[in-house]
Order: C-alpha cells, then sequence, then structure tokens
C-alpha cells in the first residue's frame, strides 16, 4: 500500500523555497475560491479586485509597500533574534515602548527643525524597544529565563502604559475630554517618496541589507550563527554565549522599537494603545516564512502587506470582513504550510521507506 | 520450509535498508534459535544497528521479511514489535531519570487499577527470577550505568519479550558489571527466551554467546552455530575481512623533550556537582603520547574539559609551555599552543548544521578577518589546505557537515586543532566509532605529532590502541591516577585490576 511519508532534505535549494511558497499561494488561492463560493461571491471578482488594489498601479504599490514597512522592520527583529535561535515573540510591545519614548522625546524637545528631530525621535525608538528588551535579555543571558515568556508578558505591559498615559500624564489639554495624546509636531513627519510610501521604507530596506550582510558575512555574524547552531562548539571556539545572547536579543527590540517610532513618525499622527496594530505579532510570520533569514523578509514582508491591503479591499466588493480576514489567513496558513516543503520531500513509501537519522 | 521457520525465534530474511548516500543492509540474514544467545558481529557501520532497529520496528526494511516465532510480521512501529515480543535495549538508555525503577519498568505498559505495592512486588519477583537486583523504588537518577541497564531488561521482561536485543551492552559497565550480565542472560536463554547481542568486543561475545552472525559491510559474512571452537582471531578476520587489526605497530621509543604541560593538584565537580576528580597532577613532555586508562566515567571526560579550559576546576593549577593558564579561557589556550580533540565530536567540536567550512575555521575565524568581515575567500583556501592535508573526504564545501562520515568528520576536527602547530593536543576517544581506515588514519596522525614533538594526552577505552601508541600509561579510577605504567612491560592483567580500582601495590 502507498502511503506518503515526508522525508528530510539533505539541504534546501533557493529554487525549492520559491517553489514552496508559489505553490502555497495558488493552494491558498483554490480553497479561497471555495471559501468565496460557498459564500456567494465571485472568485474572480474578488481575486481581480485583490490583486488591483495591492499590485495593480502605482498607487495601490504604495499601499502594499506601507503595509510591509513596518512589518519588514518587525520581521527583521525577529529574524536577528532567530538567527541565534532566539524568540523574540515580543516585538508588538518593543514597537509602543519604542513609539512611547519618540512620543515623550518629542514633547520634551521644542522647536527641533524637522531633519533633528526625526533623527532624535528615531534614535528614541531604538533606545526604547532596547530598554523593554533590557529585562528579558538580562535574564535569559544570566538565569536562563525564556526569552519567549518575558518578552510576550511585556507586549501587555507597554500597551497598558500607553493607556495609562493616554487619561494621565499626556493627556492632550486641547482634546475635549477625550483620552488623548497630542500629535507629534508637523514636521517630524517623515519626508514621503510617492504616493502613501515615505522613508521608512528606505530605512527598512537599508537595515534588511545591513543586518543581512552582517549575519551572513562578517565575524559577528559567524559567531552569532555558531553560538545559534551549536552552544558548546561556540564555548570551545571562546565565543562569549552571554554576550551574544545580549546582543541579538538587544539588537532585535532595538529593531522592533524602531519599527515603532518610523509607525509614529511616518504614518500614524499620534500615539495610540492600537499603534502597533498586530505589526510585531505579524513580523513572527514573517520571519519564520523568511526562514529567520533577513535577506528573505523583504521578500515576504512584500508579500504580506500585498495580500493584507488586497483582502481588506474586497469588502468594497460586499464580502464581509469575516471572510476577507479568513481569506488572508488561509493565504498566510497555505505558505506556513510550504515551509515544511522547504525541508522536507514527500516520498510514497511502500517499496521505499522512511526519514531516518543515520 | 513452515516447519523450519517455526524453529526460529527470530528470521531477518534478506534485509536491504538503505539511506541518504549509504546502504546499511545489503540482503543480510539472521536466524536465531530460540534459548540461545546469538552475538550480531562487526565494525561500527557493518549494519548491526540497522538490523536491530529493522527487528525492533523502528526501521522498515526497503526489502526482506521479518519472521518472530514463526509469524511473518510488519513492523509499523516499535510498538508493534514489543506486541509481538521483541524488546529492546539501546545504548542511550531510554528511561525518565525522576520517576522510580518500578515507575520506568511499566509505562505504558500497565492497567490503571494496579496500586504502587503491587507493582513494585511483581518488579521484585521479576529482578529475583534473572538476578536483576534493583530497587523498585529508587529513582533511576541515582542509580549507576549498570542499574540503569538491568532496568532496562527489566522493561523488555514485564513487556514479556521473548527476544531480547541489546546493542553493545557492555560499554558502560565495569568489568564486575558485565561478569554479571552474561549469568542474566544466561538465566534468560534457559527460561527459552533469546538474545540478540550486537557488540564489537570479541571475548566477550566467546564468553557470552552460543551463536554468530558476522557482518561487514550490510552482508552476512559468515555464521557461526557453535562457538565453542571458535578463535577469537578467525571472528576478527571476518569482521574486517582482508585488512588487519589490532596489530598496530609499536611506535619506536624516542627520548621525551621538555614539559609541555603539567597538571598540579587539579580537583573538580561533574555536572551534578558530584566530585570528578581528586588532586591529579599530570606532566606531559614533548615528544611523548601519555595514555589515561580506564573505564568510562571515572573522570576522563572532566579530566580533558579542564585541560581544554571548558570545566573550572575547584582546585589546581596548569601550566601549559612555560605559563600559568589556570584562569585562561578555551580560545586562550588554543592560542597558546594546546589542541584538543573532544570526545563529542558532534555537538562540541563541530556544528552539525553548519557548513565543512565553517567547521574548518572554528578555531582560526579570527585570523581570516577582512575588517569587519569575515573574508570567505580566506576561510575557503584554509579549509581546502585542511581537506588536502589531512586527506578528508568531502562533498561540496557549503553543505552541512554532518553529511561527512564519523572518520572524515574526525579528520577535518583533529586537522583543524592541529592547524596551527600546537605544543600540546589533548585527544578523548579520538579512534571511537571509526571504520577501520579513519582509526588508521587518526593513530597515524597522532604518532606523526608525538614524532614532531608535540606532547599528547591520549584518553581512549581502546587498550590495544594504548598499549600500542603511548608511552607511558596512567590509570584512573574513582576520579583519581591509581598507577603509572610502562606498556611495554606491564602484564594486561596488571592494568585490568587498576582499571577495577585495585592497583597491585
Amino acid at each position: 500500500m502507498m502511503r506518503p511519508v515526508l522525508v528530510r532534505r539533505d539541504r534546501v535549494l533557493p529554487a525549492t523555497q520559491a517553489l514552496g511558497f508559489v505553490v502555497g499561494i495558488v493552494g491558498a488561492l483554490v480553497l479561497g475560491a471555495i471559501l468565496l463560493l460557498v459564500s456567494d461571491n465571485n472568485p474572480v471578482e474578488v481575486y481581480e479586485r485583490m490583486f488591483d488594489s495591492a499590485l495593480g498601479g502605482i498607487d495601490s504599490l504604495s499601499r502594499t509597500l506601507e503595509r510591509a514597512t513596518p512589518l519588514a522592520l518587525t520581521g527583521l527583529a525577529v529574524a536577528v533574534a532567530g538567527s541565534m535561535g532566539l524568540w523574540n515573540i515580543g516585538a508588538e510591545g518593543q514597537m509602543m515602548a519604542g513609539a512611547t519614548l519618540a512620543t515623550g522625546v518629542a514633547m520634551m524637545t521644542d522647536g527641533l527643525s524637522g531633519p533633528l528631530l526625526i533623527a532624535v525621535m528615531l534614535a528614541s525608538g531604538v533606545v526604547g524597544g532596547m530598554v523593554l528588551m533590557l529585562g528579558p535579555a538580562l535574564a535569559r543571558s544570566y538565569l536562563g529565563v525564556s526569552e519567549i515568556i518575558t518578552t510576550l508578558m511585556l507586549v501587555y505591559v507597554s500597551i497598558r502604559v500607553v493607556e495609562w498615559l493616554e487619561v494621565g500624564h499626556w493627556k492632550d489639554a486641547g482634546s475635549l475630554g477625550f483620552p488623548r495624546i497630542e500629535e507629534v509636531p508637523a514636521q517630524a513627519a517623515l519626508p514621503g517618496l510617492f504616493g502613501r510610501v515615505n522613508i521608512g521604507a528606505l530605512i527598512a530596506l537599508g537595515l534588511l541589507v545591513v543586518f543581512s550582510l552582517a549575519v551572513s558575512r562578517t565575524a559577528w555574524g559567524y559567531e552569532l550563527r555558531l553560538a545559534g547552531s551549536s552552544p558548546n562548539t561556540a564555548r570551545y571556539a571562546g565565543v562569549s554565549l552571554r554576550r551574544k545572547i545580549l546582543a541579538a536579543l538587544l539588537l532585535s527590540g532595538g529593531i522592533a522599537g524602531l519599527a515603532g517610532a518610523v509607525q509614529l513618525t511616518g504614518t500614524e499622527v499620534r500615539l495610540t494603545p492600537g499603534l502597533s496594530n498586530g505589526f510585531g505579532f505579524s513580523g513572527i510570520i514573517v520571519a519564520a516564512l523568511a526562514l529567520m533569514r533577513p535577506s528573505g523578509v523583504a521578500v515576504v514582508a512584500f508579500v504580506f502587506g500585498a495580500v493584507q491591503v488586497g483582502g481588506q479591499s474586497i469588502q468594497t466588493l460586499g464580502v464581509s470582513s469575516a471572510i476577507s480576514t479568513i481569506l488572508q489567513a488561509m493565504i498566510l496558513f497555505s505558505a506556513l504550510a510550504a515551509v515544511v516543503f522547504f525541508n522536507y520531500r514527500v516520498r510514497w513509501a511502500g517499496a521505499a521507506s522512511e526519514h531516518s537519522d543515520v | 520450509m513452515a516447519a523450519i521457520e517455526t524453529d526460529y525465534a527470530v528470521w531477518l530474511r534478506g534485509i536491504e535498508k538503505r539511506f541518504p548516500g549509504v546502504i546499511a543492509c545489503d540482503g543480510a540474514e539472521l536466524k536465531v534459535r530460540r534459548g540461545t544467545i546469538h552475538a550480531l558481529l562487526g565494525e561500527n557501520g557493518a549494519g548491526k544497528t540497522t538490523m536491530a532497529n529493522v527487528l525492533a520496528g523502528v526501521y522498515r526494511p526497503d526489502a526482506g521479511e521479518v519472521w518472530v516465532n514463526g509469524k511473518r510480521q510488519t513492523f509499523r512501529s516499535p510498538a508493534d514489535a514489543i506486541a509481538a515480543g521483541v524488546g529492546m535495549v539501546y545504548q542511550e538508555f531510554r528511561l525518565v531519570p525522576s520517576l522510580t525503577v518500578a515507575e520506568n519498568i511499566v509505562l505504558g505498559a500497565a492497567s490503571p487499577l494496579l496500586r504502587v505495592v503491587e507493582i513494585e512486588e511483581k518488579v521484585a519477583e521479576l529482578s529475583d527470577t534473572y538476578g536483576l537486583a534493583a530497587d523498585p523504588s529508587r529513582p533511576v537518577w541515582q542509580l549507576s550505568m549498570g542499574e540503569r541497564q538491568r532496568v532496562e531488561i527489566l522493561k523488555a521482561l514485564w513487556r514479556n519479550a521473548s527476544v531480547l536485543v541489546m546493542d553493545e551492552p557492555t560499554a558502560v559497565l565495569t568489568p564486575a558489571e558485565a561478569a554479571e550480565l552474561g549469568l542474566t542472560l544466561r538465566a534468560m536463554a534457559v527460561d527459552g527466551r533469546s538474545v540478540i547481542y550486537i557488540s564489537h568486543k570479541l571475548d566477550q561475545v566467546v564468553a557470552f554467546c552460543d551463536e554468530a552472525t558476522v557482518l561487514r559491510r550490510g552482508k552476512v559474512t559468515a555464521t557461526f552455530d557453535d562457538l565453542i571452537d571458535v578463535d577469537l582471531a578467525e571472528l576478527a578476520e571476518k569482521m574486517v575481512g582482508a585488512s588487519e587489526v589490532g596489530t598496530i605497530k609499536r611506535l619506536k621509543s624516542i627520548q621525551p623533550g621538555h614539559a609541555v604541560l603539567h597538571l598540579n593538584g587539579i580537583s573538580a565537580r561533574n555536572d551534578r556537582g558530584l566530585p570528578a576528580l581528586s588532586d591529579i597532577n599530570i606532566t606531559v613532555h614533548a615528544n611523548e603520547i601519555v595514555g589515561i586508562v580506564g573505564v568510562s566515567g571515572n573522570g576522563q571526560k572532566e579530566l580533558a574539559e579542564v585541560i581544554a579550559g571548558l570545566r573550572k576546576p575547584s582546585e589546581g593549577r596548569m601550566i601549559l609551555g612555560d605559563q600559568d593558564v589556570s584562569g585562561a579561557s578555551p580560545a586562550d589556550r588554543y592560542r597558546m599552543g594546546l589542541a584538543y580533540v573532544p570526545e563529542d565530536r558532534l555537538g562540541v567540536g563541530l556544528a552539525p548544521k553548519m557548513s565543512v567550512v565553517d567547521n574548518a575555521v572554528v578555531r582560526s575565524y579570527r585570523s581570516h578577518r577582512r575588517g569587519i568581515f569575515l573574508a570567505a575567500s580566506k576561510c575557503i583556501v584554509f579549509c581546502k589546505g585542511l581537506i588536502e592535508r589531512f586527506g578528508v573526504r568531502v562533498g561540496r564545501l557549503s553543505h552541512p557537515i554532518a553529511g561527512l562520515s564519523g572518520g572524515n568528520l574526525q579528520k577535518l576536527l583533529l586537522g583543524r586543532e592541529l592547524a596551527e602547530q600546537p605544543i600540546m593536543l589533548v585527544a578523548a576517544q579520538p579512534s571511537r566509532g571509526l571504520d577501520v581506515q579513519g582509526v588508521v588514519a587518526i593513530q597515524g596522525h597522532l604518532a606523526d605529532q608525538r614524532n614532531n614533538g608535540v606532547g599528547v594526552l591520549l584518553i581512549s577505552e581502546d587498550l590495544d590502541e594504548l598499549l600500542a601508541l603511548a608511552d607511558r600509561l596512567l590509570v584512573m579510577f574513582g576520579g583519581r591516577v591509581v598507577g603509572e605504567y610502562g606498556p611495554d612491560v606491564t602484564p594486561r592483567t596488571i592494568l585490568g585490576a587498576a582499571m577495577a580500582g585495585r592497583p597491585p601495590q
């Protein structure tokens, strides 16, 4: 009797990865078509609208890139920790911390010129993210406390802090009693490039290139990969695991914090508890789909952004928001499932045999 | 035909099993009669463990048939094999350390209504029958390796195994424990059960077993229905074929030079915080191989780690060359001329998932830098140099190193350690698990280093290897050096007594 068996690939080729990704998306579209038919929608029309609004023209493209920018930054944040085998689950919280510190600094520094103010706010974003990560990073490197738990818990802490600031110290005097924080100064807005895209996209792209090279080409990146892949070998090679864990986690937190500051100065106008908007959590999926490689994050973030923009646009066709969300989830779920086939291939067992670890 | 099949407790017929790049079994056959102890012999990689795993339901053969007690079986999982009466005791025990002996034995195989007291009574009964002394209420983490093995055997008996497969059962035992194991296995055979005894320790095989099947490169090269009159040399020859074994040429003695390593009063604790080394004083000179003899678990691993700088001693000082390196890091010690081949090759010595090049530069990457970047071209040149100098056979340099065979992994590891002219080499079990060519190559490199002025500390469980290579032998027992012997003049019986903690005065 023939039955399918997963066999681990000897090594993963870029071509198989790309193919797996495409197959995942096509599979999702087929499944989505069934869902749309069942819910009395026309799949062809819906898919056309999705494509048009996400990729069909400069304006659509700019919407996709606007979405992709924070996803690329949070994806990179998760991937930097991931290349050492660490999981930063709390990029969502570090985004809030970054945006909070950037807002605070903007309030304190009056009358700075645009570029200077932007630079100061972005730097504060990095610092804010790092500060929130400091506890988990120290706990992990010195006490072995799982960073998965600590980073996640701090997400809720940081969102509550913003809620508290909204009704407390930072409450906008001119808000007529609404719990609202003052808008950031107009000169803090990130310069636009085209459509809805601002230089935040370039910052994200630049960081992706830098970290991609840093992890794969530098001695520092080699030590990071060695420590992540085989801690005992790293010790033997004279790499300080403690320092590497601290560095990877703090950088990860800093990048996520930067994502918060970019979102604050580029897209939003004020700090709200909803500023992080799920980008931090989505960053985990982005990084996982990119196999924790900074070089893959750009592509995945772009596709992810397109799916979100396209998925939302179909609501104007009368597709309910629930169906649109299910459709987006199905596409991502299929892509994640396809990742399995990056590492495994299917063999029909019967005469053949199963995977072994010999 | 049916009549013949039922005569056998186990009949593995025409077993073929392939793994990526390796043919583990190539039409091998194994016939085990009831009530006998059957040795499955062969070198590492001959296919013994694969055959055992086919019988235990871990692997499904690509071709061939499995018969147990006269019934054709198709095992889909180890649970199927257990249900058919096959019990397997692996080299690495599969016990839950925090559970008691009784709990481990019945885990997954007891009625939920059974009371702990009843279970413990039944376990005690079983232990008595087969001479398997084990206190049912003790937690497993407190037990010695020998006791843990007894728990594994009891586990199989609890599940009514009619066939017991034991993979290298004496590797972790003291000689006395090994002798006891022999009695237990005999009691089981007398009881009508069959034992498959996988090993490459020929003297034990001849002492314990009734019949034998010899495997080489996945094929059966010989079967023996009766081991009483069999010559050890004949068995050895069937195992290794044309190449010679056990006849490594004794190194010519040379005058040792100045001291390169000096351990002064070193004591250290093991991972569990218990004393593992006490007051170790060892000096190794240039042009000298000092062999550490001992049953594993007597402090050898901790000794190697302390020297390499991976374990902090609780007391004592260490001099390397003419410098005190007691507080130096592993990397500093390497820079000062200490090379180290750890016992755990894939896990400490090498990073299995990283590429061949990445692994080749673990020690030297700092010198392949160009600014902040690691110069890929320099790394590749360095790696290719190692490969050529040490005859490593590799595929693509960018592939994960885990794809290399054991011998080639070890050659690359040893080569990497020797690349920058060390003054001292610590090698822990450097030839363990390698095929004959691998062993010869590694031993050759050790001898070359010694002849070229390097001091070598060789920790090995292979007495033949130590007798051939070492200039001096130190016997370790219970974390102490209990004796020093000259390999040319010391009878094995004296070494054996010292290894068992009874050095002749």
